[in-house]
C-alpha cells in the first residue's frame, strides 16, 4: 500500500476509533474508576500519536497534490481512485434519482491542524477532568469520545450534507456531558438550552443548505459536458446533476452567479434584434411578416422579462440563503446576540468539558464559515458578510468584553472572554483574503491553546477549593508560585503578547481587515474595533490577575475532609507545561500550519475575488492587492 | 351491442383481481381461525404464535408469489387492485408492523380476548395492505373501513375503565362521521365521471381539467370531502381533537397502532386520490389554477404548528405522543402538498417518512408499555425520571426514537425530513403558490426546533433525573423486543437508508404511467 492507501484507511480510522474507545470506556466503567481513566488517557495519547503521523504523512501528498482551481482539492478521500476530486464511490442515500449524498472524507489544508486541534483537546479534557468524575467515569470517557468522534468526522467532510449531519450530532455527547455531569444546580437547563439553540440555528442551515443545493445545479454547456464559464455569444447552459460535493458546488455557485446575468444580456439582444425585425417589417406591405415580427417581439420581451426575474430571484435568495446557512454556525460560534446558552453551559460543565466546548466544539462554528458558508455563497459573503456578520462580530468583540470585566465567576470571565476573541475570529474571515483565512484557522489553533489553558488553571481552583468566584481569591501568588507563573503565561497570551500564541494570528488577521478592497470605513472601523478589543482583554485579564494573585492572601474555606491544598501536583504542573509549551511553539512557530493551510485559504480567496468582481462592477483591482495576496 | 372484443379486458381483469390480494386473503384466512379458535378454546401464546405465522405466510407469499405477473397496463381501468408503485412497499410497511404489533400487544392483552385481539389486528393489516392497491373507489373505501372497523373492536377489548370506554366511544363516533364525509367525497367523485375506477376517476378529472383549464366545482367539493374524511384518520389539525382523549384513555398496544395505520393508509389513499403516485399523470385537481395545494399547505402548517405547541404543555406521555403525531402529519402534508404543486420527489418523501414515523412512534409506544406496570405505571414525563438508571435499555431506546422524532442525524427521522424539506423547496415556484412552499420548509424547520423542546425534555427526564419512585426490575419482555426491533429500524434507515430510497424510487417508476 502506497502512503495515499495508507491515509485512506487512515481518514476512516482516525474517527472510528475514538467511538470503538467509547465502547472499551463503556464496558470498563463496571471494573473501576482508575483503569476507566488509565486507559482514557491512554487512548487519547496513542490517538493523538496516530493523528499526528497521519498529518506528517500528509504533509508531503498536500504540498505535491494536483489541486483542481475553483474548489477545494481533497486528497485520501476513501472510496476514490487516486487524485479524483469527483468525489466517491461511497453512497449513502439518493435524493433524486440523479443526485446521491455520499460518504465523503478527506483531507486538505484547512482540516489538517484541526484534527489535530480536536485530539489534542481531547487529551487535555481528560487530563483537566484527572480524578473528579466519580458518578460513571465510563460514561463521562465514552461521551467524550463520541463528542470527538464526532468533531473529527465533521472536519473531515466534504459533503454538504454529511458535514451537516457531523456537526449536528455533536449534540447529543454535549447534552449528557453537560446535563449529567455538570457542576452546577442549573446543568439540566443549560444542556436543554444549548441544545434548543443550537438546534434552532442549525435548522436554518439545514434549510439554506436544501436550497444553496437545488439552485445550484452542476452547469451543462451545449458539449454536454459541465461548464463553468458564463456563455459566450448565444450559448446555453442547463442545468444538470444535483450535487452535494461542496467542491463540486464551490463550482457551480460561481458559474450560476455567472451564467444568469448572462442570460439577460442574452434575452436582451435577441430582444433587440425582435426590434429590428418590426422596424423592418413595417416598412414592407407583407402583413404575414408584420405579424411575424410582432410575434417574435411578444415573444422575446416575454423570454427577457422571465429572464430579468430570474436574476431578481437570484439576487433576493442569495441573502435569504446566506442567512440561512449562517445561522447554525452563528449560534455555535457564538456571535453576539446569539450567544445567550453559553454562559450556561460553559459555566455549569465540568471543566474539563467546558474546555473541550471552548477548545474544540465552538471551532466547528468558525469551520463551518470556512468550509460551508463562505465557498457557498460567495456573492453574498462580500456583500453582506463585513457588513452584518462583521458589525456583530464587532459589537460583540467589545460587549463581551466589557461582560468579562463585570464577572465575578472567574469562569464566566474565560466564557465571555471566549466570545470576545471569536468575534475577532469571524471578524478575520470575513475579510475574505487569503490573511484573514489563515490568520482565522491559525486562531482557531491558539484560541484553543490560550483559552483552554485558561479553564485548565481554573480547574485547579476549583478542585481545591469548589468554587471559581474571583471575590474569594488574592494574593494566590505567596501560596502557589508556580500556579501564578502559569496564570499569568496563560493571561499573556490571551492578550496577545508577542512571542505567545494569540500574537501572529491576530496581527494577521488584522492585516487581513485592512483590504483595500473592503469598503473603506467598514474594513477600518472594524479593525480599530478589533484592536480595541485586545485593549479591552488585556484590560479585564489583568484585573482578575491583580485580584487573585497579588495582595493579602484570601482564600476560601476549604471543604471539609479535603486534604491541605498545595501546589501544583505532578500531573498538574505536566498538563500546565504541556499548554505553555504549546502557546510558546505557536507563537515562535506558526509558520507550518499558515503553509499547511495556504493552498485552500488562497483557492477560497481567488473564489471571493471573482465574486468581488461580479458584485461591484467596474471594479479593476486598483493596487494589485488581489495578486499581492495570493502570493504571499 | 357491446363489442365482446372490448370486454374481454374487463372480464380478465375481474377474474384476475383476486391473484394480487393473496397473501391479503391469508391474513384474513388466519384471522379467521384465530376467531374460531378464541371461541373455542382461548389461548394467549397460542394466539401470539398464531398470528405470527399469519403474518409470515402473508409475507411468504408476497416473495413466492410476484403479483405484477398477471397484471397488464390494460388493466389499470377495469382491474379494483393495481400491483404496480408502491403497493409492494406498503405491503412490506404493513406486515413488518404487524409482527411488531403482535409483541407490543402481548403484555396487555388477556387469555379471554387474545384471539380476538390478534385476529383484528390481522385484518388491519390487511386493510393497510390492500389501501396501498386499491384502484377503485370501492376498495378503497372497504380498505380504510378494514382498517377502521377492527380499531374500534381493538380500543373496546381489554377496557376496565370509564376512560378507557370514553376513548373507545370517542374514537367511534368520530371515525364513523369521517368514513361518511369521506364516502360522500367519494360519491361526487363518481357521479362527475361516472366510474369508480380510481385510475378512470382520476385520468378524466385531470384531462377534463385540461382542456376546459378550470376545475368542476363539484371536484372541488369532492376533493374538499375527501381530505376532511382522510384528516380524521391522519389527525390532521383542525380534526386531531379526538387523538389525544384516545391515546390517554386508550391501550397502550392499541394506541401504538391507532397511532400508526390509519395515518399510513390515510396519506396513501390521500397520495391515490389525488393523483400523485402515478408518474407523468395529470393531477385531477391540478396545481395550478385551484385551491388545492393551497388547502393541503395550510393544513400543513396549522399541524405543525399547533401539534407541536399543544404537545410541549402536555405532562401525560401519551397526550404528547399525540400531540406529535398531528406535528408530524404536518410535515408529511407538507411533502404531500409540495408534491401535489409538482414537486418531483414529494412522493417518495411522504413514504419514506411514513416508514420512519412508523418504526419511531411504534418504538415509543412499545418502550411505554414494556415499562408501565400496574403498580409503577409510566403516565407522565415525570414518571420516565430516572429510567436510565433502572432500565438502561429501554431508556436507550425510548431516548433513540425521541431523537428521531426531533430528527437528529443517524435516525430516520433526519433523512425523512430532510427528504421532506428538499420536496418542498423542490417545488415549482412559477406556480400562483409562488414561494410558499419555501417558506413551508422554514416554517418546519422551526417547529422540528420547537419540537425538540418536547422531546428533551422526555430525554432529559429519563437520564438527568433520579426517579421519583423505583422502576421494578428490568425483565425482558415481547414489547420491549418489539421496541428493539423498531431502533434497528430507525437507526438503519438513519444509518443507510440507499436501500429503502431505492425501492421507493423504483417503485415510483414501475407504477404504470398514464
Amino acid at each position: 500500500m502506497d502512503d495515499l492507501g495508507i491515509l485512506r484507511t487512515l481518514v476512516l480510522a482516525l474517527p472510528a476509533a475514538p467511538l470503538a474507545a467509547a465502547c472499551v470506556c463503556a464496558a470498563l466503567g463496571r471494573v473501576g474508576a482508575g483503569s476507566v481513566r488509565r486507559f482514557a488517557v491512554g487512548f487519547a495519547v496513542v490517538h493523538l500519536a496516530a493523528i499526528c503521523g497521519s498529518v506528517l504523512l500528509a504533509g508531503n501528498a498536500l504540498q505535491n497534490r494536483a489541486t483542481e482551481p475553483g474548489g477545494f482539492t481533497p486528497f485520501a478521500v476513501p472510496g476514490a481512485s487516486g487524485f479524483a476530486t469527483a468525489g466517491t464511490t461511497y453512497e449513502l442515500f439518493p435524493v433524486t434519482p440523479a443526485a446521491s449524498v455520499q460518504f465523503y472524507l478527506g483531507l486538505d489544508g484547512f482540516n489538517l491542524p484541526l484534527l489535530v486541534l480536536a485530539a489534542v483537546m481531547t487529551l487535555f479534557a481528560i487530563l483537566v477532568t484527572g480524578k473528579t468524575i466519580t458518578d460513571r467515569p465510563g460514561s463521562f470517557f465514552g461521551w467524550l469520545f463520541v463528542l470527538e468522534a464526532f468533531c473529527l468526522a465533521a472536519f473531515l467532510s466534504f459533503d454538504v450534507l454529511l458535514f451537516y449531519a457531523f456537526f449536528e450530532l455533536t449534540l447529543i455527547p454535549s447534552f449528557f456531558l453537560i446535563g449529567r455531569w455538570g457542576v452546577g444546580g442549573g446543568r439540566r437547563d443549560a444542556a436543554r438550552k444549548f441544545f434548543l439553540y443550537t438546534l434552532f440555528g442549525s435548522l436554518f442551515t439545514l434549510v439554506g443548505i436544501v436550497g444553496t443545493v437545488l439552485e445550484n445545479p452542476t452547469p451543462i454547456g451545449a458539449s454536454g459536458m459541465p461548464s463553468y464559464e458564463p456563455p459566450v455569444g448565444n450559448e446555453v447552459r442547463k442545468a444538470g446533476p444535483l450535487t452535494f460535493s461542496i467542491p463540486q458546488l464551490m463550482k457551480n455557485v460561481p458559474a450560476w452567479e455567472g451564467i444568469i446575468p448572462v442570460r439577460v444580456m442574452q434575452a436582451e439582444a435577441v430582444a433587440s434584434a425582435a426590434r429590428v425585425h418590426v422596424a423592418t417589417a413595417l416598412r414592407q406591405p407583407n402583413a404575414a411578416a408584420k405579424r411575424e415580427a410582432a410575434a417574435e417581439l411578444a415573444s422575446a420581451e416575454k423570454a427577457l422579462a422571465a429572464a430579468r426575474k430570474d436574476l431578481d430571484d437570484r439576487h433576493d435568495l442569495r441573502l435569504w440563503l446566506f442567512l440561512a446557512l449562517a445561522a447554525g454556525f452563528l449560534v455555535k460560534i457564538p456571535i453576539v446576540p446569539f450567544h445567550t446558552w453559553l454562559p450556561a453551559a460553559y459555566g455549569e460543565s465540568p471543566l474539563g468539558i467546558t474546555l473541550y466546548l471552548a477548545g474544540a466544539l465552538a471551532k466547528l462554528g468558525t469551520f463551518g464559515m470556512l468550509r460551508v458558508v463562505i465557498p457557498l455563497a460567495p456573492d453574498a459573503s462580500v456583500l453582506y458578510g463585513l457588513p452584518l456578520i462583521g458589525t456583530l462580530a464587532a459589537v460583540g468583540i467589545v460587549y463581551a468584553a466589557f461582560c468579562a470585566y463585570a464577572q465575578s465567576d472567574l469562569k464566566l470571565l474565560a466564557a465571555y472572554s471566549s466570545v470576545s476573541h471569536l468575534g475577532f475570529l469571524a471578524l478575520g474571515l470575513f475579510a475574505l483574503n487569503t490573511e484573514g483565512f489563515g490568520g482565522a484557522l491559525l486562531h482557531m489553533i491558539n484560541h484553543a491553546a490560550s483559552t483552554g489553558m485558561l479553564f485548565a488553571l481554573l480547574a485547579f481552583l476549583y478542585d481545591r477549593y469548589r468554587t471559581t468566584d474571583s471575590n474569594s481569591f488574592g494574593g494566590l501568588i505567596a501560596k502557589y508560585p508556580r500556579y501564578a507563573f502559569f496564570f499569568m503565561v496563560a493571561a499573556l497570551a490571551g492578550v496577545g503578547l508577542p512571542g505567545l500564541c494569540n500574537f501572529p494570528s491576530e496581527m494577521l488577521m488584522m492585516a487581513g481587515l485592512f483590504d483595500a478592497r473592503n469598503t473603506r470605513w467598514v474594513g477600518y472601523g472594524l479593525a480599530a474595533t478589533a484592536a480595541a478589543g485586545i485593549f479591552l482583554s488585556s484590560w479585564y485579564a489583568f484585573t482578575a490577575v491583580r485580584k487573585i494573585l497579588f495582595g493579602p492572601v484570601i482564600e476560601p474555606a476549604q471543604p471539609a475532609g479535603d486534604t491541605p491544598p498545595v501546589d501544583t501536583t505532578r500531573s498538574e504542573t505536566r498538563t500546565f507545561v504541556l499548554f505553555a509549551a504549546l502557546c510558546l511553539a505557536l507563537g515562535l512557530f506558526p509558520q507550518p500550519i499558515l503553509d499547511t493551510v495556504k493552498p485552500e485559504a488562497e483557492t477560497l480567496a481567488k473564489i471571493v475575488t471573482k465574486a468581488r468582481e461580479r458584485v461591484t462592477p467596474g471594479l479593476t483591482d486598483p493596487i494589485g492587492v488581489g495578486k499581492g495576496a495570493t502570493n504571499r | 351491442m357491446t363489442n365482446p372484443q372490448l370486454l374481454e379486458p374487463v372480464r380478465t381483469a375481474a377474474a384476475e383481481a383476486y391473484k394480487l390480494v393473496i397473501p391479503e386473503i391469508a391474513l384474513v384466512g388466519v384471522a379467521c381461525v384465530l376467531f374460531v379458535w378464541a371461541a373455542v378454546s382461548p389461548r394467549k401464546l397460542l394466539s401470539l404464535v398464531l398470528a405470527i405465522i399469519g403474518v409470515g405466510l402473508a409475507a411468504a407469499l408476497t416473495l413466492w408469489y410476484a403479483d405484477g405477473s398477471t397484471y397488464v397496463d390494460g388493466h389499470r381501468y377495469y382491474s379494483p387492485f393495481d400491483p404496480t408503485g408502491v403497493a409492494a412497499v406498503v405491503r412490506w410497511i404493513a406486515l413488518i408492523g404487524a409482527g411488531i404489533f403482535c409483541l407490543v400487544a402481548y403484555g396487555e392483552v388477556t387469555r379471554e380476548t387474545a384471539g380476538e385481539y390478534y385476529g383484528c389486528l390481522l385484518v388491519l393489516t390487511a386493510g393497510a395492505s390492500l389501501v396501498g392497491r386499491a384502484n377503485d373507489l370501492v376498495t378503497l373505501y372497504l380498505s380504510l373501513e378494514m382498517i377502521s372497523i377492527p380499531t374500534y373492536v381493538l380500543l373496546y377489548l381489554p377496557v376496565k375503565t370509564r376512560a378507557g370506554q370514553e376513548a373507545a366511544m370517542k374514537y367511534f363516533l368520530l371515525s364513523v362521521l369521517s368514513s361518511a364525509v369521506l364516502l360522500f367525497g367519494f360519491s361526487y367523485l363518481y357521479g362527475l365521471t361516472g366510474s369508480t375506477n380510481l385510475r378512470a376517476v382520476v385520468d378524466v378529472l385531470a384531462d377534463a381539467h385540461l382542456s376546459a383549464g378550470t376545475v368542476s366545482p363539484l371536484a372541488l367539493v369532492a376533493v374538499v370531502c375527501v381530505v376532511v374524511g382522510i384528516g380524521f384518520k391522519v389527525t390532521a389539525f383542525p380534526f386531531h381533537f379526538y387523538a389525544p382523549d384516545v391515546y390517554q384513555g386508550g391501550p397502550t398496544g392499541v394506541v401504538a397502532v391507532l397511532a400508526t395505520v390509519p395515518k399510513v393508509a390515510g396519506f396513501v389513499a390521500l397520495a391515490r386520490v389525488l393523483g400523485l403516485l402515478v408518474p407523468g399523470g395529470g393531477l385531477p385537481f391540478d396545481a395550478v389554477n385551484t385551491t388545492v395545494p393551497l388547502m393541503l399547505w395550510l393544513l400543513a402548517a396549522a399541524s405543525m404548528i399547533f401539534g407541536n405547541v399543544l404537545a410541549i404543555l402536555q405532562a401525560d406521555l401519551k397526550r404528547m405522543l399525540a400531540y406529535s403525531g398531528v406535528a408530524h402529519s404536518g410535515y408529511i402534508l407538507m411533502g404531500l402538498a409540495a408534491a401535489g404543486a409538482g414537486s418531483p420527489g414529494g412522493v417518495a418523501a411522504v413514504i419514506f417518512y411514513l416508514a420512519a414515523y412508523g418504526f419511531m412512534t411504534v418504538g415509543a409506544f412499545a418502550v411505554l408499555a414494556a415499562t408501565s406496570t400496574a403498580s409503577r405505571p409510566v403516565e407522565t414525563v415525570d414518571d420516565l425520571a430516572g429510567l436510565a438508571q433502572d432500565r438502561p435499555w429501554a431508556a436507550g431506546m425510548l431516548a433513540a426514537c425521541l431523537v428521531s422524532m426531533i430528527g437528529l442525524p443517524l435516525t430516520a427521522g433526519f433523512v425523512g425530513k430532510f427528504q421532506l424539506f428538499f420536496a418542498a423547496w423542490d417545488a415549482p415556484i412559477g406556480t400562483p403558490m409562488g414561494n410558499l412552499f419555501r417558506a413551508l420548509a422554514v416554517i418546519a424547520a422551526v417547529n422540528a426546533a420547537v419540537g425538540a423542546v418536547y422531546y428533551l425534555r422526555a430525554a432529559g427526564a429519563m437520564y438527568l433525573r433520579s426517579p421519583l419512585t423505583p422502576f421494578g426490575a428490568g425483565r425482558s419482555s415481547p414489547a420491549l423486543w418489539a421496541a428493539g426491533i423498531c431502533v434497528a429500524g430507525t437507526v438503519a434507515l438513519g444509518v443507510y437508508p440507499k436501500p429503502l430510497v431505492d425501492a421507493i424510487h423504483a417503485a415510483m417508476t414501475t407504477a404504470v404511467a398514464k
